[in-house]
């Protein structure tokens, strides 16, 4: 996920909250209301002297923009960070131990989305990750992931691409394409062969393509040793070796029906085809998907299959002819679901392997040994069958098999030798849903036995179980989430609402109501005394930088997963999961929105049905069904109701809103729309862009974008009015090496403003964002003359009624204007483009309780894996330029303009995380002005509290309480000491005189 | 054209394996001052190539042509396997990517068959043709000089994440103007009676005449010793200087004491010596 598509689709529409203006009474021509007005033209009108002292807020807050990093004692606590890799496919997962890290090992696994990782057992943390999808095929499986105890690397292939990975730190140790080929089968060679280098081992690959081709490739370059062609024209299926032979096993079509299992044994050293040997398996197999098991590296690899009746299995020894067939006892009376193989892949482990049987509620297994000498397959014994699911992992110290059975209820470990149960753990928290596949890792200790298994969830939530108790979960299903958004309990919706009851009511009802309401309070004062000398102490003592969950820090975030399911993350726990629902019918779905009211969130599939679940409990309230496919949905919010509408791929609303409302959409075929609520047929107004453009973006102000001053108040004490229309659109179209940004008013769709830049590679990333008077964007600029720059670039823009200070243009002393009825004024927009090191894929914008704070620009960087805020004084487009600023304009705060702008590391919110794929940011603002809540989704999770201009209304870790106390006993002490002494003296002098 | 034959073949040798041999780049990191020990650098640290989408290259496969991706390898180093090549030599960009510490950007300039014509660095924001050290060039005589190239890549700082926080020191609680203030009055509630006790019984008898005078010590007495106690110590009065005072000082020392308490019983002393 380390390189997000080029162009970030555009999926939502631009839902503009139009009730901030406040002035729909005017129902057929809606007019809006300036968010504040200037209404004589008088020296000093309050307004303006209001907004000085605003302004000096301002400046105050942008006095100490310098200083807004995380400290590193508060780093997991104001943040959180969901490293994900994706579900862990079953083949490609294991516990190894690197050679250096002595003797803890790590658990690899190579996930559903082509991510390889390492991760920590002990705390389920990840020590590294690499995307490896890196083929230049488009659609690949996930690939595969070996690696050998006592090597330093592991091998990973996926598509035509071929790389091997530094297990303990993730580096590169060699990397291969080889082009029009994708992979088939991947092992390590383990050659009994006492000169081998034991730093490496080389790997058999086997590609398919236009003919099967086996290639050894160098553990230490990757250069290919040798390569065996087959031209036959069969379907290659897998390699596996022993230790003295490489068998590459194909399937060869019968004539009429069936297929038959061919394998050819090559030389290890030379690659040259040593024998072939076709088994008579045309009656049972008819492809691929009938081999059950192709044994790889193990002391007898095997190939295991059944009969279409699923009455005998039959198994080979690969190499000899004989097909060893063994009946299926099947006792449960119910038809088998699934017959899965398990074996050790240690070349000097026991020659056992189990076999799982899974019928509709039951699953037993049975263990085979394999007599080497006769090449006969023996059962040893069986282990009991179970209601319900199991499933089984095996593991093995030394030559010894283990096998750990996890059942709905307990998890044994027996070994292969014999039936005895070695340990037994009743499973602490029984799981919620079935495990689908897992990993073990034994210990013995003499007759006892210790086991740690990590095992993936239906869910696709990955949990390690140690002797039973679950040590951690990774919520995997996390990754590549498709909406979200906060939500409200409906306890905060309660006192509002009592408010609400109290203020309609007549004055001596709402005292009662009022005295009742605290007289029912009093129930928590003996809890709240209770917990209070422990609330003081540990306020003190504990390293907590302080408790603000009643500050509003503390939000739900609601998840839609691709898996169909919808999780909640506290935002003030540290991201933790408070529930996870199945939700979707289906496997998959398409999240268009989520929308939230207090107590409940809707969550909007692309069929046009909804889910509305409780926030708390994940309860499903209501589920309407599917109608037709939408594109997106809008919000018309009317008096705190908000009622939603759902988009058609020709931006059309789906049906008639009744009452008042405006909002924009976008079409498939690249126009953007505007819609009167109570008209679904035509469109007020539409927008198409140039011929030979096509538009990529749309983007609206923050539903929540308080905006704290209507002017900027220059050094002379002059103000420069700002153009504040709570309906812009602003709308991002590319051309051939264009990309031009349109504003658009939203309720007339007049255009505002129109810049296009020339020299831009529209295939990287261009994002944009607009909040309060400004708008920002970046893009890839190619250097159209040779002494133009190259590189990434960002530009500013701000808006203002006129050039000229205190004159508001042609608005005069008006207190409203309107998008319809007059002619609507043209911004004043003053840019300036900044060159940045890098890419930036996604924007958002910090958004504060009062928008008193100065805001952050918000920048996801995908080549670095990082989000930055970056203050918007850096970002100011009247930075003088080739000169230092005036008095005046320093006074004002402004800087001397650079064109190149590094990132300052104390502008990183992920700091050193590695926060991969975000494609989406949120911000919310807290009950604390200072803070603003962040949070970003996309593939991995990622949420933090941003203070732009400090955390001044919150006293800090670095307010040190025990010093404070120390300082006051101290003075007491002092007047304790010096009292007798002055009151001596005195009655001294009081003698002496 | 009438070459002899050996040299024909040369050439048509020296073709084919310039068309068939792909070139290498590789990057390696040096310790330096902001990053002394390279291997420290995190495994997602990687190497892009990126240049603009000629009109040259084939439509839809621009995203995968024109910018490559290098991974950090064990040793330190990125290496770009199989250069890009183009229809016409093309420059391209060459950044380390890493969130910590900041790397020089390069320009590399490739020929149309992929091999190296020249590596310089660049500066951001400036013009692509303003090339500042050079770090590599081809060698115009020998063919395959641009084939196989190595250079260093330059870290040029480290950046800063964290804030740092201020720790409790005992000796910041010196720095403290109301701590000082506190420590010299506590200084001259100890030392004065040790330095009257030192002085010579003359002077001090002086000095004590003299404090008598001064209307705070005064004030004192007079409020303690004078005939009802605390009780009828006339607060008002006393602090506009006015009121029953036991001795009556002179009209500059009234002055002088209105001006500020704490400095009372030196500027008595001052009025009396003038």
């Amino acid at each position: 996920m380390a390189s997000p598509p080029p162009v970030v689709p555009y999926t939502a529409a631009p839902q503009l909250d139009i009730t901030t203006a406040g002035s729909l009474s005017i129902h057929p021509h809606p007019c809006f209301l300036r968010q504040s007005s200037a209404s004589s033209n008088d020296q000093f009108p309050p307004e303006v002297i209001i907004m000085r002292l605003q302004a000096t807020l301002l400046w105050l807050a942008s006095c100490v923009p310098s200083a807004v990093a995380i400290y590193p004692d508060e780093v997991n606590h104001v943040d959180f960070h969901h490293a994900l890799l994706g579900v862990p496919t079953p083949e490609s997962t294991f516990f190894l131990r690197p050679p250096s890290s002595s003797n803890a090992s790590l658990l690899y696994t190579l996930s559903e989305d082509s991510l390889v990782g390492a991760i920590n057992p002990r705390d389920g943390s990840p020590l590294w990750r690499q995307n490896v999808s890196r083929s230049s095929q488009p659609d690949h499986g996930p690939g595969l992931l070996r690696a050998s105890d006592g090597v330093s690397s592991i091998v990973s292939a996926v598509g035509d691409y071929v790389s091997s990975w530094s297990a303990l730190d993730g580096k590169l140790v060699w990397e291969n394409w080889f082009v029009d080929e994708s992979l088939v089968d991947l092992e390590l060679l383990h050659l009994a062969d006492p000169h081998a280098v034991p730093a490496s081992k080389d790997t058999v690959a086997l590609f398919g393509g236009k003919a099967g081709v086996v290639r050894r490739l160098d553990g230490e370059s990757g250069d290919v040793k040798w390569e065996y062609k087959d031209e036959s024209g069969e379907t290659p299926f897998q390699v596996s070796s022993s230790s003295t032979e490489v068998f590459y096993i194909s399937l060869q079509s019968g004539l009429l029906k069936g297929t038959k299992v061919k394998v050819t044994s090559l030389d290890p050293v030379t690659g040259r085809q040593t024998r072939q040997v076709t088994l008579n398996s045309e009656s049972d197999v008819s492809g691929p998907e009938s081999i059950l098991f192709v044994g790889a590296n193990t002391a007898s690899p095997l190939i295991v299959w059944a009969d279409k009746s699923q009455k005998i299995l039959k198994v080979n020894v690969i190499g000899s002819k004989k097909v060893s067939s063994l009946n299926i006892e099947n006792t449960s009376g119910q038809e088998i679901r699934s017959v899965v193989i398990h074996a050790p892949h240690q070349l000097n482990s026991l020659p056992h392997f189990l076999v799982h049987y899974q019928t509709e509620s039951s699953s037993w297994a049975e263990v085979y040994h394999v007599d080497l000498n006769t090449e006969a397959v023996t059962k040893a014994y069986s282990l009991p069958r179970v209601q319900g699911w199991s499933v089984f992992a095996t593991s093995n110290k030394d030559a010894n098999v283990f096998f750990t059975r996890i059942t709905e209820a307990e998890l044994t470990v027996v070994s292969s030798a014999s039936h005895g149960i070695l340990g037994r753990w009743p499973l602490q928290t029984p799981p919620k849903e079935r495990f689908l596949h897992a990993v073990a890792e034994v210990v013995a200790k003499g007759e006892s036995v210790a086991v740690r298994s990590a095992a993936v969830l239906e869910s696709g939530d990955w949990q390690l179980i140690r002797n039973g108790q679950n040590e951690w979960t990774r919520y995997e299903a996390l990754a590549g989430a498709q909406a979200a958004s906060w939500a409200e309990a409906d306890t905060q919706e309660d006192l509002a609402h009592q408010l609400q009851v109290e203020g309609h009511e007549s004055i001596y009802g709402a005292y009662v109501h009022r005295v009742k309401r605290h007289v029912k309070d009093l129930e928590h004062l003996p809890e709240w005394l209770k917990e209070l000398p422990k609330r003081i102490l540990t306020s003190i003592l504990s390293d907590e930088v302080s408790n603000l969950d009643g500050f509003g820090v503390s939000k739900t975030v609601i998840v839609a997963t691709r898996n169909g399911r919808v999780y909640a993350l506290d935002s003030g726990k540290h991201g933790a999961v408070s529930w996870s629902v199945k939700v979707s019918q289906g496997e998959t779905w398409d999240v268009k929105a989520i929308i939230t009211q207090p107590g409940y969130a809707t969550v909007y599939p692309d069929d046009g049905s909804s889910v509305t679940l409780n926030v708390t409990s994940g309860g499903i309230v209501k589920r309407t069904s599917a109608t037709t496919k939408i594109r997106s949905v809008a919000v018309v919010s009317d008096d705190g109701t908000p009622s939603t509408i759902g988009i058609n791929g020709k931006g059309a609303p789906l049906e008639p809103l009744s009452g008042p409302g405006f909002f924009v959409t976008s079409s498939d075929d690249g126009r953007v729309l505007g819609w009167a609520a109570s008209n679904n047929k035509v469109p007020v107004w539409e927008f198409a862009p140039a011929p030979g453009q096509k538009i990529v973006r749309a983007v609206a102000r923050p539903s929540h974008d308080p905006v704290a001053s209507i002017g900027k108040v220059l050094g002379d004490r002059s103000v420069l009015y700002k153009y504040l229309n709570p309906n812009l659109v602003l709308v991002t179209a590319v051309g051939d090496s264009s990309a031009t940004f349109y504003l658009l008013d939203a309720v007339s769709g007049n255009l505002l403003y129109t810049t296009t830049q020339e020299g831009v590679d529209t295939t990287q990333p261009i994002a944009s964002t607009i909040s309060e008077n400004w708008f920002a964007y970046s893009f890839l600029a190619h250097p159209v003359h040779p002494s133009d720059a190259m590189g990434y670039q960002l530009v500013i823009s701000e808006l203002y009624e006129s050039p000229i200070p205190n004159d508001r243009g042609p608005l005069g002393a008006a207190a409203n204007f309107s998008s319809i009825h007059d002619l609507l004024p043209l911004p004043h927009v003053i840019s300036q483009a900044f060159v940045i090191p890098e890419p930036i894929s996604h924007m958002g914008v910090t958004e504060t309780r009062q928008g008193i704070t100065i805001r952050q620009l918000l920048c996801y960087l995908p080549s670095t894996n990082s989000l930055v805020g970056i203050p918007r004084p850096f970002l100011d487009p009247r930075r003088p330029v080739d000169r230092d600023p005036t008095a005046n304009e320093a006074e004002e705060g402004l800087i001397r303009y650079s064109p190149y702008l590094e990132f300052d590391g104390k502008w990183y919110l992920s700091h050193v995380r590695d926060v991969i794929g975000i494609s989406n940011i949120l911000s919310s603002p807290t009950l604390l002005e200072s803070t603003s809540l962040v949070f970003a989704f996309g593939w991995d999770i990622f949420g933090t509290r941003a203070t732009p201009s400090q955390a001044f209304d919150i006293l800090g870790k670095g307010f040190s309480k025990l010093q404070l106390l120390a300082t006051v006993v101290a003075l007491g002490v002092g007047v304790v000491f010096l009292a007798p002494m002055v009151r001596r003296k005195q009655v001294n002098m009081i003698w002496n005189a | 054209m009438a070459l002899p034959n050996p040299l024909r073949f040369l050439l048509l040798f020296i073709l084919t394996t310039t068309t068939l041999a792909t070139s290498i780049l590789t990057v390696t990191i040096p310790p330096s001052n902001p990053l002394p020990n390279p291997n420290s650098l995190p495994a997602g640290t990687h190497a892009t190539l990126t240049s603009l989408p000629s009109s040259s290259h084939p439509e839809g496969s621009s995203g995968q042509q024109h910018k490559s991706k290098a991974p950090l390898s064990r040793s330190g180093s990125f290496t770009f396997h199989a250069l890009p090549k183009s229809s016409s030599p093309t420059s391209y960009l060459l950044d380390i990517r890493s969130a910590e510490y900041i790397f020089a950007p390069y320009r590399v300039d490739l020929s149309a068959d992929g091999t190296v014509l020249g590596i310089w660095e660049t500066f951001r924001g400036n013009p692509w043709d303003n090339r500042g050290a050079e770090k590599f060039l081809a060698d115009v005589s020998a063919p395959g000089s641009g084939r196989d190239v190595t250079v260093e890549a330059k870290v040029l700082s480290r950046r800063g994440f964290y804030e740092e926080r201020s720790t409790f020191s005992p000796l910041a609680l010196f720095k403290n103007p109301m701590i000082l203030l506190a420590l010299v009055a506590l200084g001259f509630t100890f030392g004065m009676p040790k330095l009257m006790e030192n002085m010579d019984p003359e002077m001090r008898a002086e000095f004590e005449k003299q404090s008598r005078a001064s209307p705070v010590s005064g004030a004192a007495r007079g409020a303690i010793g004078g005939g009802g106690g605390p009780a009828n110590f006339d607060l008002a009065g006393w602090m506009a200087g006015t009121g029953n005072r036991p001795a009556a000082a002179a009209p500059a020392t009234e002055v002088d004491s209105a001006r500020g308490g704490a400095t009372g019983r030196e500027s008595g002393g001052a009025t009396r010596r003038r």
